[in-house]
């Protein structure tokens, strides 16, 4: 294409753009904003792909701007170029743990649930490893003039597995019943203040519009996979999901026996040809103990490990026989210190502790590098919002005592509550060295699960309730969950009492900027407020690992634990 | 012998009521509810109050208790609490998984064991008395989960000879069964080849210096014959008593092994219902395990009693 | 008591005064013989070597470690044992010789605490049961069976369960769990001695049952309960290091070994076999060192 055509071209997806989409392009043009965030910002806007794959091209700066994936050894960064398989086969996968309760697509909550549930249903898009939104059973969508009501174009022909067809009333069934405060969804705080009960209307047999309770940008990654629960299900879905898994998805249910795993065979009637998959089957087995996991695929009873742990798979990194596939996440610690009792009420105290913490050591002996700093903020670098200017906190133990002393604190003793997950533990244990740097006498105490969260309210929960304590937060597209219920004064989830009403307004601010250079005004002045406030420490945001034998390709993840092995198969062998 | 048995079986029908309760009380005595532990911190108040009226687990704890005993009277094992799957689905396989890995481990072992004892004390004394003693003493005290690692790291990962679980694929044959259970089996019989030869190496030095058998060799009896028909017999006897205790272990105690393979016997069944405090689930498979202990101690004091007609089973101290 | 001192033949009791004669004459005989056979027995000789080494590793063991076993990097986490770290350092950085060596400490707290508390109640149901046979012996025999009809470990996993675990809670729940093992031995040595002449003479004597029961029974089944106590002793070890395994047992950061191999056998595959080899090697060494003694014991009671 001549230049001549090029730009002509331009002005004419520009003409048919709204004012959000082409302050976007402005963006670009401009090289404020990096050629990855462009096409993610696009397609959460509802560009269609083919225009954003254009203009990329088209108004690139040539800048290169964003990061890229950290960490060393040999691992492959996710969403690398896909390989040549054969076709047919059965894969093995392992997962650890497995899913813990009953699949109910309302209610699951845990990593292996959601895992297993979007093999057979799926979402009105999918977040992919770039955080890209994909269209899956949404077509397209767009937002008003100031994002206030979402329209989703529902993809037609598409039938569950039984033959109903999908249509937008399942899909607003499917949403009302995540969004209705009876029905205890999980989901109720990812929409707690965007969607009321109700607010999903299908309009058509092809349309369904969102109103939100409020204008928010992000919108519509709340619809997509990176929200677990949002399957689409049949609308009169009678007697439990768990025994049919009734869905849309390429894979159909052979067989599920809970605490031991679970088997798919392919769905050759699947909507989208591209993505039938290419394998016959597969068979998930549940580890309890991920030590067995990691066991089994060196041993080759498995061929692909769904997420493991650095730790625990440390033989895996360095293995010749193993690919190990890295997605960057926003998976993190908050270590929360509470903003209004001895000695954190006074910021200074909080500042000695965030400027105790050696983050490197942290990064290196938890996760062998496979991790980023965290800057004490929700801001983790893989979001496109986060601004990147900001400067990274390190380990400073002489600014560190000086505070102690000016605040004229020393020799503090208090708990450090936490649970046995994760690696929970060894983080207490090391924060607990480097507290002892500057005074503080950290105990750990180390309960189950059930016993840190108590019921999760106010009163009645060590985790809401304790002077110190750390939580595992899983990773999501945007950081919106993390900026409301953790920090805000109202916050369900405010572990830290932290009130702060310039921080609360900053916050709406954000939430309701629709183009990427307002959300990173807004992130800016987030970010440097929390450095200073410090009401929570973010030590990590650390990545998400998937391993395979050698000779398996195309397996995709997403940094929530879904997995998608529509493209993967053998390459040779096996 | 059918009154001692009928009696047995009364005593055993009380334990049972007894661990039953016992399991009760200690589900009753936690804190936290069971709905909240299945539905997770952040479900509302409403929903985990739901989940406890459909669970029954907000009623009266007497009345839970009754309703449980009644469901086991009409062959209701009621349904686990965390998976809503009823408990027979899960129980009876594993009951099965644990039996088949005792099976082979004991199958491996007491032939083993018993010729090491044997061995050991017709040379009472010698190297090989001690090495067979102090290395089966050793191999005893060794905990199994590190049986468990060595071998898997040696056996599994490094010579690759056996796979490194205990979960063979569906479908498998007898045969590839074997081949998955041989490594956990191994483990156990490390663990137990100690215990079960020195009762034979005891039982075997008793037997020896016993009159009859000094009568059989004055006799003239070749010593073969003699080790057959008298030695053997009497060194079997504790053997059994011992086996029998260990049949509570291995089908039950497990659990380090089960996890380790990711194998699913009972033992695990256990652990799991404990910590995700699945308490219906719990009941059914402590009482289950109880029952196999009780009918296993019953039948080694009827083995016992017949290979002994010494013993006479009516005053014999329990 | 003085080796070679020969005791009054008359033994004044209140006004009355009774010939004791022969019974307690032979007693310390016994008792002597008893200590002969110990001393010479090799078993008992190694056991005690080696189980003293690690009660002084308990009580010293901080001042005898060149590292602080407590002391995190995570930037040298899992190197190969070396000059530095004889033993390695585990995979927060920590010195895994110093660990092994300190981590003596609560075990040989807490399994010694556990038996002690085991057999003190195991005795005294054994007595009891032993002693009055009949309604109270069934009762207490059916409960007894209920609890060993399980497993020990599973039974110290539910009770930690219910109560959370703490040292504490784990010395309560192992030492429990153990009674009644004890107290059936107990009760089978009670009912040897329960037809002898000193029993009766006692009870002639009309005395009170408690006092026949712990002043008159209880010396002599002493042997018996000894022997029973290390026996128990080696599993109790066991048992604690299985629970700290299963993740029940002694919290971190303390320096436990089973809790050490806890959090490192996962990583044996990958060539790190220090953090899981020394911790297994100090518990096998200790279990076998106890059982050692038992054996000792065992020979020299057996006369």
């Amino acid at each position: 294409m001549s230049r001549n055509q090029t730009n002509r071209r331009v002005d004419e997806i520009r003409a048919k753009s709204s004012e959000l989409e082409n302050h976007l392009i402005d963006e670009y043009s401009s090289g404020r904003l990096s050629r990855r965030d462009f096409v993610r910002r696009g397609t959460v806007l509802g560009m269609s792909l083919s225009a954003v794959g254009f203009l990329a091209s088209a108004c690139g700066t040539g800048k290169k701007t964003g990061t890229t994936g950290g960490g060393g050894g040999t691992a492959v960064q996710a969403g690398g170029k896909e390989v040549q398989v054969r076709a047919g086969g059965t894969l093995k996968l392992g997962m650890s743990p497995g899913p813990s309760t009953e699949i109910d697509p309302i209610k699951v909550a845990d990593e292996g649930g959601l895992g297993i549930m979007s093999q057979t249903a799926e979402f009105l898009s999918w977040s992919d490893s770039k955080l890209h939104l994909q269209p899956r059973l949404a077509e397209s969508w767009k937002p008003n003039a100031d994002g206030s009501v979402w329209t989703f174009k529902i993809r037609q022909g598409v039938k569950f597995h039984d033959g109903t067809p999908m249509t937008a009333e399942d899909v607003a069934a499917s949403i009302n019943a995540l969004s209705d405060p009876k029905g205890g969804s999980n989901a109720l705080s990812t929409f707690a203040g965007v969607l009321s009960k109700d607010s999903a209307k299908a309009t058509d047999a092809s349309t369904v519009t969102f109103e939100l309770d409020a204008p928010n940008g992000n919108f519509p990654y709340l619809l997509s996979s990176d929200n677990y629960n949002a399957i689409i299900v049949p609308k009169d879905l009678s007697g439990k999901w768990e025994k049919t898994f009734p869905g849309t998805g390429p894979w159909k249910l052979d067989r599920y026996t809970p605490n031991s795993g679970v088997s798919y065979v392919k769905n050759p009637d699947y909507w989208d040809k591209s993505r039938i998959p290419k394998l016959d089957s597969q068979q998930v087995k549940f580890y309890p103990k991920e030590q067995a996991q990691i066991l089994a695929l060196q041993s080759g009873d498995v061929d692909v490990l769904i997420h493991f742990s650095p730790t625990g798979g440390k033989a895996l990194l360095n293995d010749p026989k193993i690919t190990v596939i890295e997605l960057r996440s926003s998976v993190h610690r908050e270590v929360h210190m509470r903003n209004d009792k001895k000695p954190f009420d006074d910021k200074r105290v909080r500042q000695a502790m965030a400027l105790a913490v050696d983050r490197n050591a942290l990064v290196q002996g938890l996760f062998a590098g496979k991790a980023d700093l965290g800057n004490d903020s929700p801001f983790a670098p893989v979001f496109p919002s986060t601004d990147k200017s900001v400067p990274q906190r390190q380990q400073d133990l002489e600014k560190a005592k000086a505070l102690m002393q000016q605040a004229g604190v020393s020799n503090v003793s208090l708990t450090l509550n936490t649970w046995d997950g994760f690696e929970l533990g060894d983080l207490a244990q090391l924060l607990q060295n480097d507290a002892a740097k500057i005074g503080i006498k950290l105990k750990p105490n180390i309960t189950d699960a059930g016993t840190y969260y108590g019921d999760a309210v106010f009163g009645k929960s060590p985790w809401l309730d304790s002077v110190m304590g750390i939580t595992d937060y899983g990773h999501r597209g945007v950081p919106n969950v993390f900026l409301n219920a953790p920090l805000q004064s109202k916050g369900v989830w405010n572990a830290a009492h932290f009130h702060n009403p310039t921080y609360d307004g900053l916050v709406k601010e954000y939430t309701a900027a629709l183009d990427i250079g307002a959300q990173r005004t807004a992130a800016k002045k987030i970010q440097e407020l929390l450095l200073d406030e410090s009401p929570i420490l973010y030590p990590y945001f650390y990545f998400f690992l998937t391993g395979t034998k050698k000779n398996v390709g195309n397996v995709e993840v997403s940094a929530m634990g879904h997995y998608d092995i529509t493209k993967a198969g053998f390459t040779t062998g096996a | 012998m059918a009154r001692f048995i009928a009696k047995r079986l009364a005593l055993g029908l009380i334990t049972l009521f007894l661990l039953s309760v016992l399991v009760f009380c200690m589900a009753n005595v936690l804190p936290g509810n069971v709905g909240r532990r299945v539905l997770g911190p952040f479900a509302s108040p409403t929903a985990v109050a739901a989940l406890n009226h459909q669970l029954g687990t907000d009623q009266p704890v007497l009345k839970q208790y009754w309703n449980q005993m009644k469901g086991y009277v009409h062959g209701d094992m009621g349904r686990s609490v965390s998976t809503r799957q009823p408990i027979s689905e899960v129980l009876w396989p594993a009951l099965g998984h644990s039996a088949k890995l005792a099976v082979l481990a004991f199958l491996i072992v007491v032939p083993l064991s018993i010729l090491g004892g044997v061995v050991a004390a017709l040379k009472e004394g010698s190297v090989r008395d001690r090495v067979i003693t102090v290395g089966g003493l050793s191999a005893t005290a060794i905990p199994d989960f590190v049986w468990a690692v060595v071998l898997l790291i040696v056996l599994s990962l490094g010579l690759g000879i056996f796979p490194s679980t205990a979960a063979w694929p569906d479908g498998s044959g007898i045969l590839t069964q074997i081949k998955y259970l041989l490594l956990p089996a191994f483990c156990l019989v490390f663990v137990l080849f100690g215990y079960i030869a020195r009762m034979a190496r005891a039982g075997t030095i008793e037997a020896l210096d016993a009159d009859y058998t000094r009568t059989a060799v004055i006799k003239g009896l070749p010593q073969r014959t003699v080790l057959w028909r008298h030695v053997l017999r009497n060194s079997l006897l504790p053997t059994i008593a011992v086996v029998a205790t260990q049949v509570g272990y291995l089908m039950g105690g497990l659990v380090v092994i089960e996890l380790i393979f990711n194998y699913q016997g009972i033992g695990q069944m256990i652990f799991r219902a404990a910590t995700q405090k699945d308490f219906p689930a719990l009941e059914a498979a402590v009482l289950v395990v109880g029952v196999v202990f009780l009918v296993s101690t019953l039948v080694a004091d009827i083995l016992y009693s017949v290979l002994n007609p010494r013993v006479r089973l009516g005053s014999a101290d329990s | 008591m003085s080796a070679g001192a020969t005791p009054p033949a008359i033994d004044p009791v209140g006004d009355v005064a009774v010939a004791l004669g022969p019974p307690r004459d032979d007693a310390r005989l016994a008792r002597k013989e008893r200590l002969q056979v110990l001393i010479r027995s090799k078993s008992f000789i190694a056991g005690a070597i080696i189980v003293g080494f690690w009660v002084l590793c308990a009580i010293f063991g901080k001042l005898l470690v060149p590292q602080d076993p407590l002391a995190s990097s995570p930037l040298n986490g899992l190197e190969a044992p070396s000059a530095d770290n004889w033993f390695g350092t585990d995979r927060l950085g920590r010195d895994v010789f110093a660990r092994v060596i300190v981590g003596s400490r609560d075990i040989m707290l807490i399994a010694p605490a556990a038996t002690v508390l085991g057999t003190v109640l195991g005795t005294a149901l054994g007595l009891v049961t032993g002693y009055f046979r009949g309604a109270i012996d069934d009762i207490l025999s059916r409960l007894i069976e209920t609890v060993l009809a399980l497993p020990v470990v599973l039974v110290a996993v539910l009770a930690i369960t219910s109560l959370g675990p703490s040292n504490v809670t784990i010395i309560l729940v192992v030492g429990f769990v153990f009674s009644p093992l004890i107290a059936r031995t107990v009760r089978a040595a009670v009912l040897g001695e329960r037809e002898l002449e000193y029993v009766a003479a006692a009870r002639l004597r009309n005395e009170r049952t408690p006092y026949i029961l712990f002043a008159e029974i209880l010396p002599n089944v002493m042997g018996p309960v000894i022997v029973e106590f290390t026996v128990r002793l080696g599993y109790a070890i066991f048992v604690v290091a299985t629970l700290s395994f299963l993740g029940f047992g002694v919290q971190p950061p303390a320096p436990d070994w089973g809790l050490q191999i806890f959090d490192h056998y996962g990583l044996i595959s990958g060539g790190y076999w220090w953090p899981v080899l020394f911790p297994a090697a100090a518990i096998a060494t200790l279990v076998i060192g106890v059982n050692l003694i038992a054996d000792g014991l065992t020979q020299a009671f057996e006369r």
